[in-house]
């Protein structure tokens, strides 16, 4: 079997064995079995790595470790759910008490105010980075449009974006968080300002990529689908909607699917660095306790992070693929 | 002798470049009347696009000027249709979807739903697309594609149709389909049509004149050419026609003779441009 | 029933029942109503004195008081005091000089109050295993062979002489310009004869380097242990767990505790903008006294609840250390040199001796910190002191809060007996490492008695 393996592995051989195997057997060796080997070097060499390096918090964590901290934050995030049922109860019961004492008392059920677990943290993290990457669309998706219909626009705005587009957005994170707390003043907000702050600071990191890209879709319009269009002389709204829209659909999807990736990766240093809640202080918050579990604990958020990643960008090819009419997208 | 339908006068076409100005087109006149069929020929870069983009109102003549129906063209509008040699279809819309765009955006006032509705599937039956009108184009053949194009044009009820190749693309098995379809279709609507072709063949076989160009810079129709061929035309009968070969000999010989290409070295021209020919009708 | 309360609180107060009287009156207010704000965020940095507000959480006192509170750590102490001062937190574990340094305008000016202090003790000093191994010979040695305690910064002015002549900075971490590390490990210092350097806000210079022969810098304390690790700085003074923290990963050795320095000092206090306070006074009464009752629990029957208290601060979303780590300080003992264990039962104290009580004198020990090291520019007089103290430290609402536990029989008022005859000072304080005595009353004649130190009429 293994010089099965290693005969699939080089290349030279490969016809060969196709030769003799039936297709889909090769087909599944090729999307099944190399991955799997890959991963299990990848695992094996991390072990190895792992049980050679000693931080002053111990080994650095290994697979099994890891592992076993997946069980245990999950474990947490039951026994959080515990706790808040029983949050809720005694709430209850208190507001019943003070309602028996003051009829007039209007009885207000509160949020939980236990800490986040690590599930939690996992939402929070993915709802700020859905928000400000569709708030991020909302702005960027008609602005590029814009630049990429108008030359003059597109000359007036590209010093602006290129001078911008390089900029991390974590370098805008402290004004961010000054303006917001500034601006954003309300008795009962309805989102959190530190919400707002890792939303801002994602749909800034989104903005550059979905404009860019999407000027760029609608610059470089195929000319016979505007002559098309001149032809039927549709008016600009109606030309801006079934031609420019839609033709620039793959563009938009590959500066959305760009843009999600980098956000996902801001946001989460950027809830490090500011301590707003999601997967970057959790890690953040191991880091600061230092204990005997931390670096476990860290290494299990890395890998979900990376997971999560990942399915955020096969999610978002999906979703071009559905949606866009140019099905060559490759999939990388 | 009553007004022509459609009146190219003295149109000079200037195209500014870096090097300085390019003349494109100097002093073209034609006169098409209505029913007419037109074959504009000539080789590759002497200004038969840019003849058909000034008809059709895309581009605007540097002097003199198009006339239809005695009113001026300076911008492109669905009375002068246009059939791209890239069908043009848009990829996102169905067959079905590309003709209603065009029949939504004419008759928007004159047609309701159900007319319309059964515009788009007469036009596309014409063409004999209607067993595909719900594909997109990505999922049916290029000559396919290319009859939606025309279903598009025709579905506009044109004055004038102005077709850019719209064959130039396709294999010459296919191609041969889609001018017998052509004509059938002309023998129906009996339209006015400009065609730009590549292929004498072609020229002679669907046209009522063909207006030979001269090579460019400057370019300008050197001659023109009435074929009086009976309708309804057959490409087998016509193929032992000596009328027809007479038509496609001086056309040829306007080509090939008179307006050799300057590249073109010697005798090895005829044979180059023969090659160059079948190498396209292969490729397509 | 009040009068009864009365009564029970002045058998178990002998001789000084007059005093008592006129100072801590219990008067027939009115019952304390409902808390105007129910929904409150409050800010921590991850040691070990943040304690009073986990248990308070943990074993339900905010919710006996109706209040919904959600703890969070914050990344240091500077995002913590803005974050009081913005109103992202309703309240925080702070710094005792951060209300201080706030309402007089050194950093952010803002107005902020505190009702109730938080603990006495719980910091140390920790140096680098390199520099421990140059004290060492410095130091006088027990029959044991143990190093005898207090050590004093005697030992290493030796070695930063060293350093100073071989052109290398001897830097050291503490955790804010306005925290009480800063000022023990300026006063641990200076009592040796190494100078920590002054401040010159004045000039613009807030680096608190002038005339220094160590360079202290600000790190945030969870950071410390790392930072000494890369070697970035010799030593540093910090909270627990992370002087234990040093010890576990065999990465330094505590020297010094700041009950050695100075016998009970005040450490932390819970911080509130004065706006908050008059906007919702009984939210605020009604968190102090469940900060209280926290702090009772912490304190209760020789430390009995402590293993329990560990276990909390152990939990992720508080201290978040090894519970072995945490254990080690507030179980009474603490490790000094790897194996050199030694008992030091009030290394935190939360409730006894009065810890909870907001004394003006603390504040006023931490204002002639500020003006010994230039942090305060300019000479102060006597009643300038003790007016700034009255407007941050708020025994009155403290008061208020012991008042209404004992009124509802929440506490007995036994508790509270030595707050008798309590008039917002300390008598006089004789135990710091220097043996010079701290009077609250005299401030200025306090700074003037240092040798190391901007003299009270002193201007750099």
């Amino acid at each position: 079997m293994s010089s099965l393996i290693a005969q699939l592995i080089t290349r030279k051989n490969a016809p060969v064995v196709k030769a003799q195997l039936p297709t889909f057997l090769v087909n599944f060796l090729h999307a099944v079995l190399l991955p799997t080997i890959g991963i299990l070097v990848f695992l094996l060499f991390w072990s190895v790595a792992a049980n050679n390096i000693d931080t002053s918090l111990g080994k650095f964590p290994d697979p099994a470790a890891v592992a076993a901290q997946v069980g245990n934050l999950y474990d947490e995030h039951m026994e959080s759910r515990a706790k808040e049922q029983a949050f809720y109860e005694r709430q209850e019961k208190r507001n019943a008490a003070r309602m028996a004492k003051d009829p007039n008392y209007v009885a207000k059920i509160r949020a939980y105010t236990g800490k986040e677990t690590f599930v939690d943290q996992i939402f929070t993290s993915l709802i700020t980075v859905m928000s400000g990457f569709l708030l991020a669309a909302v702005i960027a998706i008609p602005l590029g449009i814009a630049i990429g219909l108008s030359k003059a626009l597109n000359t007036a705005c590209n010093p602006i974006i290129q001078i911008f587009k390089p900029v991390s957005p974590l370098a805008w994170l402290p004004l961010v968080t000054m303006v917001v707390s500034a601006l954003y003043v309300s008795d009962e907000p309805m989102f959190a300002k530190s919400f707002v702050v890792s939303m801002i600071t994602v749909t800034l990191c989104c903005l550059w990529p979905m404009v860019i890209n999407t000027s760029v879709g609608v610059a470089s319009l195929n000319s016979d689908w505007v002559n098309v269009s001149r032809v039927l002389r549709l008016p600009a709204l109606k030309h801006v909607q079934k031609i420019v829209l839609p033709a620039s659909v793959p563009a938009i999807f590959t500066g959305m699917r760009l843009s999600l990736g980098i956000a996902w990766m801001v946001l989460i240093a950027a809830e490090m660095l500011a301590q707003n809640p999601g997967l970057g202080k959790f890690v953040w918050d191991e880091f600061q306790n230092g204990s005997s579990q931390s670096l476990s604990r860290i290494m299990t958020a890395v890998i979900v992070i990376g997971l999560i990643g990942f399915a955020l960008d096969r999610t978002m090819l999906q979703l071009q693929r559905v949606l866009s009419w140019d099905k060559t997208t490759q999939v990388r | 002798m009553k007004d022509p339908l459609l009146n190219i006068s003295k149109i000079d076409m200037v195209f500014p470049t870096p090097k300085g100005d390019f003349t494109a087109l100097k002093e073209v006149d034609l006169k098409i009347n209505k029913g007419e069929f037109i074959s504009l020929i000539g080789h590759s870069g002497c200004g038969k696009s840019t003849v058909l983009n000034v008809v059709a109102g895309l581009y605007q003549a540097t002097k003199g000027g198009v006339l239809l129906n005695g009113r001026e063209v300076n911008q492109p509008g669905p009375e002068r249709a246009v059939v791209f040699q890239n069908h043009s279809l848009l990829p996102w819309l169905t067959a079905y979807e590309n003709v209603e765009l065009a029949v939504k955006q004419v008759f928007a006032k004159s047609k309701s739903a159900a007319e319309m509705k059964e515009w788009i599937e007469y036009n596309l039956k014409l063409v004999h697309m209607d067993h595909a009108m719900h594909k997109r184009p990505d999922e049916i053949s290029g000559g396919m594609k290319q009859r939606v194009g025309i279903a598009r044009a025709l579905a506009m009820q044109p004055e004038v149709l102005l077709m850019d190749e719209p064959f130039g693309a396709l294999d010459a098995l296919t191609r041969a389909h889609m001018q017998d379809s052509l004509m059938e279709i002309q023998d129906e609507l009996n339209n006015t049509v400009i065609m730009i072709t590549h292929d004498v063949d072609e020229a002679v076989l669907l046209s009522d004149r063909i207006v030979m160009m001269t090579n460019g810079p400057a370019a300008t129709i050197g001659e023109i050419l009435d074929v009086k061929l009976e309708r309804p035309r057959d490409r087998l009968a016509l193929a032992e026609d000596p009328l027809y070969n007479q038509y496609r000999s001086a056309v040829l010989t306007f080509l090939y003779e008179k307006q050799r290409k300057v590249e073109e070295i010697g005798s090895a021209a005829k044979a180059d441009v023969k090659s160059s020919e079948k190498k396209q009708a292969e490729s397509a | 029933m009040i009068k009864t309360t009365i009564k029970k609180a002045m058998k178990s107060i002998c001789a000084t029942a007059v005093v008592f009287s006129s100072t801590i009156t219990f008067t027939a207010s009115a019952e304390l109503g409902y808390p105007e704000k129910e929904e409150l965020k409050f800010g921590f940095i991850k040691l070990t004195d943040m304690a009073p507000i986990a248990v308070a959480y943990e074993n339900g006192y905010f919710e006996d008081e109706g209040l919904y509170v959600t703890i969070e750590a914050q990344a240091n102490w500077k995002v913590l005091l803005d974050g009081v001062i913005d109103g992202r937190l309703d309240g925080a574990h702070m710094l005792a000089g951060q209300p201080i340094a706030a309402t007089i305008g050194y950093g952010t000016k803002a107005e902020i109050i505190t009702p109730f202090s938080m603990d006495l003790n719980g910091n140390a000093i920790t140096v680098s295993n390199d520099v421990w191994q140059q004290m060492k010979p410095n130091i006088p040695k027990m029959s044991d062979g143990r190093p005898v305690h207090p050590i004093k910064a005697d030992a290493l002015k030796p070695v930063v002489d060293k350093y100073i002549n071989e052109g290398k900075p001897f830097n050291m971490g503490m955790v804010f310009p306005v925290s009480t590390h800063n000022y023990e490990l300026r006063y641990w210092l200076a009592a040796g004869g190494i100078h920590p350097g002054y401040y010159a806000p004045h000039k613009g210079d807030t680096s608190g380097k002038i005339d220094a022969q160590a360079l202290l810098s600000v790190t945030p304390p969870p950071q410390m242990p790392a930072t000494l690790e890369a070697g970035t700085i010799y030593g540093y003074c910090v909270g627990e767990p992370w002087n234990q923290q040093a010890v576990f990963k065999g990465i330094g050795v505590p020297v010094v505790t700041d009950y050695e320095i100075w016998k009970d000092n005040p450490e932390k206090v819970f911080g509130i903008t004065k706006e908050f306070s008059e906007k919702y006074p009984n939210t605020t009464i009604r968190l102090t006294r469940a900060l209280i009752r926290a702090a009772i629990w912490l304190d209760e029957n020789n430390n009995e609840n402590r293993k329990e208290a560990v276990k909390i601060l152990s939990q992720s979303n508080y201290v978040g250390a090894d519970y072995d780590v945490i254990a080690n300080s507030m179980t009474g003992t603490f490790e000094y040199e790897k194996g050199d264990k030694r008992s030091v039962p009030d290394f935190n104290v939360f409730f006894r001796y009065n810890a909870t009580y907001p004394y003006y004198s603390d504040a006023i020990w931490y204002l002639t910190q500020m003006r010994r090291w230039g942090q305060i520019a300019e000479p102060k007089s006597d009643t300038w002191y003790h007016d700034v103290a009255k407007k941050v430290y708020r025994p009155d609402i403290y008061m208020k809060a012991v008042e209404s536990l004992i009124e509802e029989k929440i506490v007995p008022a036994s508790e509270f007996s030595s707050l008798t005859g309590v008039d917002g000072y300390r008598a006089p304080q004789t135990h710091f490492i220097d043996n010079i005595v701290y009077d609250g009353k005299k401030p200025n004649d306090y700074i003037n008695k240092f040798s190391i130190g901007l003299k009270a009429d002193e201007k750099i």
